[in-house]
């Protein structure tokens, strides 16, 4: 397979002051917005993010734990636009707005922690890769190749699995897996920096090689690796909800994919909403940060428009 | 490079990404502690648990248990699994064709409608139903599979009743013998009609379910695979010496849009497997996805190990297959690991 992601995407390197990057960044946005699905998909971000944000002053959180579903047992099994359940509640009374509004908060930070830290540990193995070459460079992408072998989410699972159902080994099992993507696509990126003229020039003023790594070599080599970091925002998401479907979080979390769960069991009578407005928060989670991250790799780097 | 010494290459490494994923099960099968806990009871004093260690291994360095173990799997011995109180390698066989028989039958439905729509949409670039269908792709690639499914049993099953859930109706079920454990390859071979069909009315939602988001994928590669070919040169000379655009499209472009699309059906299939799990999952399918949901919810080590190793080697020879016709395909391709 060809790897498209390996093009280098700016064959200039990023530098100068303060004005020419906020100049080149305001442009950069004008851009990536003029697509309307794009700026779609951000409105979309921007209102769960919100949502998450204002959680405890749109529902009463619940106590002891806001994270945890409250319930009205007064109120099973209400149809949406019930007062007080607008729209509807689980089998144990759960309000199921709640769980949406919630599940928002669980997903933001899910997908953060999750991004941060596959991001810094894969950029840091991609560059010792990349930058040193040789023995390490052969070593580091044979363990990238390693875990690359097992299919992700069947990887997580396996992973969550032997470490116990809890919400916080599927942000555990889920770190494990993805940062290994981003080795490769920083390692890539990096071998073909290294290549250019202003490297060798930086070489030949008598920079150390730490200083030509992080002044010349990475900063030019970073834009990939933020386009896949949106688009996992949002798959990271998905893969989390389904972790977490299968069974792998506590029982009774505010979290969409638990609630599709818990649904699940009453659609055959009918009660189809417990199920439906939860999934249809993972979806539109996941399709905002996809809508976003295409529109930003059409114009960082218009060469590898599909994958 | 050439494809022969590409392909060395390939094999060469091959033997590494095993060793590698084995050590990566069995560590996984090691975090939680001895396996020595599933043979346990409370009545148990020290010195017969200390005897079960002693007789399964596990009272032996871990390097140890890890070759005892491979060597069991290299022989065909891959343990005990709790969930289905049997050995894995003898419930395996059946698990492994429901699992087969719903997975190409989400693949006929993805590879089908994904090049369809993306010739469809691929010949009408910028217009309606090329945005329609970029919406659909889209939509595809961030649909929670599971999710998909229970909106398609709601409508389906719970309002209209057009579709059942489960494999099989139990009567007819016990109507024919199943030697191959593919209840349609089963009926036809008995002669059954009607078995047939109700083996197809099993599969119709779960398959879709499971085709989705690899449609989605078919699409969008088959279409900007497509724009991509009618903008090449050849194309303009073919209609330029007067060929009919119908014939351009089904004799020039499509056939080399083809290529790049062919690689990317391949490689949706791990894409594939790991959609099974949830879909068996909702639907009710016996096959080893939902065997491997049990199992992890059970916490039943040897069939977790027998699971991701059986899904490893499976997938890495795929992408390896993949790969070569790929080369085979394109010569235009440079070939780099």
């Amino acid at each position: 397979m060809t790897d498209v992601i390996d093009t280098p995407l700016t064959a200039t390197p990023v530098d100068g002051p303060v004005a020419v990057r906020v100049r080149r960044f305001l442009e950069l946005s004008r851009q990536v917005l003029r697509n309307k699905t794009t700026l779609a998909g951000l409105i979309v971000i921007i209102a769960m993010i919100s949502m998450a944000f204002l959680a405890p002053l749109l529902t009463t959180p619940n106590v002891p734990d806001p994270y945890q579903m409250p319930r009205d047992w007064a109120a099973l099994n209400q149809p949406p636009g019930t007062p007080g359940h607008i729209l509807g509640t689980t089998s144990d009374g759960g309000d199921v707005l709640y769980g949406v509004i919630w599940g928002s908060r669980v997903s933001l930070r899910l997908s953060v922690i999750v991004v941060s830290v596959t991001v810094t540990v894969g950029v840091i193995v991609g560059s010792l890769a990349g930058f040193l070459g040789g023995k390490i460079d052969e070593i580091l992408m044979r363990i990238v190749d390693v875990f690359l072998s097992i299919p992700e989410l069947i990887f997580a699972l396996a992973i969550a699995a032997v470490l116990g159902p809890s919400f916080g080994n599927i942000i555990l099992a889920l770190s494990m897996v993805f940062w290994v993507k981003y080795a490769r696509i920083i390692r890539g990126q990096i071998i073909h920096v290294k290549q250019n003229e202003y490297v060798d020039a930086a070489r030949v003023t008598g920079d150390s090689r730490f200083r030509i790594f992080a002044k010349d070599v990475l900063p030019n080599s970073i834009t990939p690796v933020m386009v896949q970091a949106t688009l996992d925002m949002g798959s990271i998401v998905l893969v989390g909800a389904t972790l977490s479907f299968i069974g792998l979080a506590e029982a009774g979390l505010a979290e969409w994919g638990v609630l599709v769960s818990k649904g699940q069991v009453g659609i055959s009578t009918g009660r189809w909403w417990a199920s439906t407005f939860p999934g249809l928060m993972i979806f539109l989670w996941a399709l905002a940060f996809n809508l976003v991250g295409d529109g930003l790799r059409d114009v960082l780097d218009p060469k590898t428009e599909s994958r | 490079m050439q494809i022969r010494d590409y392909l060395i290459r390939r094999l060469m490494i091959l033997p590494i990404l095993l060793i590698g994923v084995s050590l990566i099960v069995f560590t996984l099968s090691r975090v939680g502690g001895s396996p020595v806990g599933i043979y346990l009871s409370h009545e148990m004093t020290p010195d017969e648990v200390a005897e079960i260690e002693e007789r399964f291994g596990l009272d032996q360095p871990l390097p140890m248990q890890y070759l005892a173990w491979a060597g069991g799997v290299l022989r065909g011995d891959l343990g005990w699994s709790g969930v289905s109180v049997a050995p894995v390698t003898q419930v395996f066989p059946d698990k492994l064709a429901a699992t087969m028989e719903l997975s190409v039958a989400a693949a006929i439905v993805a590879v089908t409608l994904g090049i369809g729509l993306g010739t469809f949409a691929g010949a009408r670039r910028d217009r309606l139903p090329d945005h329609l269908t970029r919406i659909f792709s889209v939509s595809g690639a961030s649909m929670p599979v599971f999710w998909f499914g229970i909106l398609l049993l709601i409508v389906f099953w719970v309002y209209l009743g057009w579709f059942p859930t489960g494999r099989s109706d139990a009567t007819v079920y016990a109507s024919i013998a199943h030697p191959t454990g593919l209840y349609t390859v089963d009926s036809l071979m008995a002669g059954n009609l009607a078995a047939f069909w109700d083996a197809i009315w099993h599969l119709v939602l779960p398959a879709i379910t499971l085709g989705f988001g690899t449609t989605a994928i078919i699409t969008r590669m088959m279409r900007s695979s497509l724009v991509e070919e009618l903008g090449e040169d050849y194309v303009e000379a073919a209609r330029a010496k007067g060929l009919p655009e119908r014939l351009v499209m089904k004799r020039h472009a499509r056939r080399n849009a083809l290529i790049p699309t062919i690689t990317v059906i391949g490689l949706s299939f791990g894409f594939l497997l790991q959609g099974t799990v949830v879909v068996e999952i909702i639907f009710q399918w016996p096959g080893l996805g939902r065997w491997l949901a049990d199992a992890v919810l059970r916490g039943d080590q040897a069939t977790i190990m027998a699971y991701v190793l059986f899904t490893s080697v499976l997938f890495l020879t795929v992408n390896l297959v993949v790969d070569i016709v790929y080369a085979y395909l394109d010569r235009r391709v440079v070939l780099g690991a």
